[in-house]
């Protein structure tokens, strides 16, 4: 289990957990491509922490060349989206506890 | 006189422009004199300067001299052919002077002239007279510019020629005659300036003239173009539309608190998980733990409960049978007091396994250990009807009513053989070739504990024998087995797998025998029965099914130590004598059974039972009994001792119509013999007292133990019996007696 949970007791107030595995909220993305895309997420997030926006376009360029052009990386903390996919191209998952990244394709 | 000059030289221009006016109409062409240009009289423009072409060549210098280094002195140049031009290509030309008289001789014949089909002088005519049409109208502006321009100049002329008029008169009586010069000069002048204006007039009329006349002689090269258009196709144009990749939509609200409190319901998902996988293994083995309390609790019970209904079966059973088991071990036939030399088998048991009604019994095999319990192998000898199972089975003399062990096998067990070190491995081969090693400590379900591999080693032909050897020299059990195949393998029961040795394959007398593609078929001769030496290990013998005998060793792979043409039936089985291991017995399918000593081609005895010999065996108490059981369902039991060449007793132990007899052994400590039949049934028989005699030790030496007394009882009966080298009588005599 890729689980890395970094517990720190709080003294009287109790455990505070911080995930940060990548967790898919929704998707409809092939076993493989999920798998991709998870891992690329994780690789981007990790890399330029301080910048989503680099993480994005890392995340989206990779996606662009592995399964075809016109995906489409959120990356973000807090945002709100409504958005229209090509079916089995969606994945919106969470990662490092406070991120939220949503990759779609639409073309 | 200048701006007379300048006028002529206008009205020439203005000429020229007529003239070029046909043919070259879009250009204005104004000719521009640079400031600088030398004046030219008129007169020289005019003059024609002919030009000669000549062959002499100007550039030619005639008395060129070089230096001669031969002679030392400066030498004229030779003149060369050609002076100094060098023809580099010659062409003949096709152009003929006009004047010449070919030419002449040309245009006379009429070629040259203007035609219809000469489309350039044809077009030039039209587009002179358009021209002529144009100027006669009204002039173009082009030419009417050089004519405004020609206006003012003659204005100009005009006030000249009104000044010197008017200045004339002033002059006129000074130099009248002069005026009069002067006068008649400009109106010769102006003559000769209008002449000139018509001339070109004149000219140009000429030319227009001359030049429809232009003759062309037929040119050769002058063909027309001919072409041919093709259809054109109608353009279509066909398009499709796919269907577009179906579109969902979705929408969320990434949140701090959504991200975290999926995070938190993931994670003890997660845990629940966990738990719930982890104590499976935990839980699976507290539960196994608490269930194996409860399962120990209930396996020992029922342990307990089996036991005691073994326990019970068995009391049951001994209450039902009690005569039998009092006989078993007690009764003695008193009748054998009174006939001396014979004896009678006295049946006890029958065994019978319910599932195996229909099987035949292929072996049988009491226990070595234990004197009450043997092995049967369930298979089936009728080859066009084959069972698909088989059966191996142990029966307890103390139940006769139920085997103690039985597991069905996939293929019909036709031989097996118990481990004496252990007794509870037993080694089965079966129908199709595999051989099997079965643990009887184990319980019902488990199956083989060892199996040949039956796509890399079985046998590929029936396992007709299978017997436990001595163990290998790294500890392992190992066991042989003789095939239809006719190979000899060794089996070592590795852990976990049997590992398989060819020890001799058996080579026939029969020649190859060509292929259906010119190969060479070598034909093996087919085991049927192995038997090992009591003693030497490495010393087996093997019957064929062409009724050879053949002594082999462990050590040699091809050949035979000894080879002996023992029967014409198949060989079914050997046995070695537990007392004299140079004596060993055979039965066949001949109806024979044959006594042989080692390194003796003819058999010491034979005895002709009328009928196929499933089994002989000796017996293990005495030297010189055998027993062998027939197809027709008797058991011959054969005293060497007593009578050699009858038998001490002949029994029916089956009915011969329904069964036959297949296999016999006698127990190794109590005079029980088993023997089974076709229809899965093992019958027990007790030897009489007079089918297992001792030797009773000679009154000198008293001390002489059993076995000695064995040994010196068949060496005595042997002596006898190799003294006539050969012995045709035995048979005869027993023929006659029939």
């Amino acid at each position: 289990m890729a689980e890395e949970t970094a517990a720190a007791a709080g003294g009287a107030v109790g455990e505070k957990i911080i995930h940060t595995y990548p967790l898919i909220r929704h998707t409809d993305m092939s076993e493989e491509m999920r798998t991709e895309a998870v891992e690329l997420s994780v690789t981007a997030c990790e890399k330029f922490s301080q910048n989503n926006e680099l993480a994005a376009r890392m995340v989206k360029e990779s996606m662009d060349k592995k399964f075809g052009p016109a995906f489409h990386v959120v990356v973000g903390e807090s945002y709100g989206f409504e958005i229209t996919y090509e079916c089995t191209t969606i994945c919106y998952i969470y990662f490092g506890g406070n991120q939220a990244i949503c990759i779609w394709k639409c073309s | 006189m200048a701006p007379k000059k300048q006028k002529e030289a206008a009205s020439k221009s203005r000429g020229n422009l007529v003239e070029d006016e046909g043919l070259d109409w879009l250009k204005p062409r104004a000719l521009i004199k640079p400031d600088d240009q030398e004046e030219v009289p008129d007169a020289d423009l005019e003059e024609e300067v002919g030009r000669i072409l000549s062959t002499i060549n100007p550039q030619w210098v005639a008395d060129e001299v070089a230096y001669h280094y031969g002679r030392g002195m400066f030498v004229i140049k030779p003149r060369p052919t050609f002076g100094k031009a060098y023809p580099l290509y010659i062409y003949q030309g096709t152009a003929i002077r006009k004047d010449s008289d070919e030419a002449k001789a040309q245009i006379a014949a009429g070629y040259g002239m203007v035609g219809f089909d000469d489309a350039g002088p044809k077009r030039a005519k039209v587009k002179k007279s358009a021209a002529e049409e144009e100027e006669e109208e009204e002039p173009e502006p082009e030419p009417a510019a050089p004519a405004e321009e020609a206006k003012p100049e003659e204005d100009e002329v005009a006030a000249e020629e009104q000044k010197p008029n008017e200045e004339k008169p002033q002059e006129e009586p000074k130099e009248v005659g002069e005026e009069g010069e002067v006068a008649a000069e400009e109106g010769g002048e102006e003559a000769a300036a209008e002449e000139k204006e018509e001339a070109p007039d004149l000219g140009a009329e000429e030319v227009l003239d001359i030049k429809p006349r232009v003759k062309k002689l037929a040119n050769q090269f002058n063909f027309c173009e001919r072409a041919a258009l093709t259809y054109n196709f109608p353009r279509r144009s066909v398009d499709t539309q796919t269907i577009p990749p179906p579109r969902a939509n979705f929408g969320s609200t990434a949140l701090q608190s959504i991200i975290f409190d999926y995070y938190q319901e993931d994670y003890a998902k997660k845990l629940r998980e966990k738990e719930e996988e982890k104590p499976k293994r935990l839980r699976k083995k507290t539960a196994k733990h608490v269930k194996s309390e409860q399962q120990i609790h209930d396996e020992k019970l029922a342990q307990r409960i089996r036991e005691a209904w073994t326990i019970l079966e068995r009391l049951v059973n001994q209450n039902i049978y009690d005569d039998i088991a009092q006989d078993y071990r007690y009764w003695d036939d008193p009748s054998d007091e009174f006939r001396e030399g014979m004896g009678s088998l006295l049946p006890l048991w029958k065994f019978q396994y319910e599932p195996m009604r229909n099987h035949a019994v292929c072996d049988i095999q009491w226990n070595p250990h234990y004197q009450d319990l043997f092995a049967v192998a369930y298979g089936s000898l009728d080859f066009t009807n084959q069972q698909k199972t088989g059966c191996l089975c142990l029966y307890s003399i103390k139940n006769p009513a139920y085997p103690e062990y039985s597991v069905v096998t996939e293929s019909p067990v036709i031989c097996l053989d118990v481990y004496k070190e252990t007794p509870y491995l037993i080694c089965i081969g079966c129908y199709d070739g595999n051989v099997c090693v079965y643990n009887a400590q184990l319980s019902l379900e488990t199956s083989y504990q060892y199996k040949s591999d039956s796509v890399r080693d079985k046998h590929s032909n029936i396992v007709w024998e299978v017997r436990w050897g001595a163990r290998l020299i790294d500890g392992e059990a190992s066991f042989f087995s003789i095939s239809g195949d006719g190979r000899v393998v060794q089996w070592a029961v590795m852990p976990g797998e049997l590992q398989a040795t060819t020890i001799i394959t058996l080579t026939s007398n029969v020649p190859p025998i060509p292929g259906p593609d010119g190969t060479m078929i070598t034909v093996n001769s087919c085991g049927s029965c192995i038997c090992f030496h009591p003693e030497r290990e490495e010393i087996f013998m093997v019957g064929t099914e062409d009724g050879m005998i053949h002594t082999c060793s462990l050590k040699y792979n091809r050949n035979y130590v000894r080879s002996v043409h023992g029967h014409h039936m198949p060989v079914y089985r050997i046995s070695y004598n537990f007392f004299n291991n140079s004596i060993y017995a055979s039965c066949s399918g001949d109806w024979r059974v044959k006594i042989w000593e080692d390194g003796r081609d003819e058999p010491l005895f034979m005895f002709e039972l009328g009928s196929p010999v499933g089994d002989v065996k000796w017996a293990p108490y005495s030297s010189t009994v055998f027993a062998a059981c027939t197809a027709d369902g008797k058991v011959y039991v054969y005293d060497l001792n007593v009578n050699k060449y009858r038998p001490v007793c002949v029994q029916a132990v089956v009915s011969k119509k329904t069964k036959k007899l297949t296999r016999i052994d006698f127990n190794q400590r109590l005079p029980v013999i088993v023997c089974g039949d076709t229809k899965g049934t093992c019958h027990v028989v007790k030897l009489s007292p007079n089918l297992r005699v001792m030797c009773k030790p000679p009154k000198k030496a008293q001390g002489i133990d059993q076995r000695t007394l064995q040994i010196m009882k068949l060496d005595k009966l042997l002596s006898l019996v190799r003294d006539p080298p050969f012995q045709t009588g035995v048979v005869d005599e027993k023929f006659e007696d029939d």
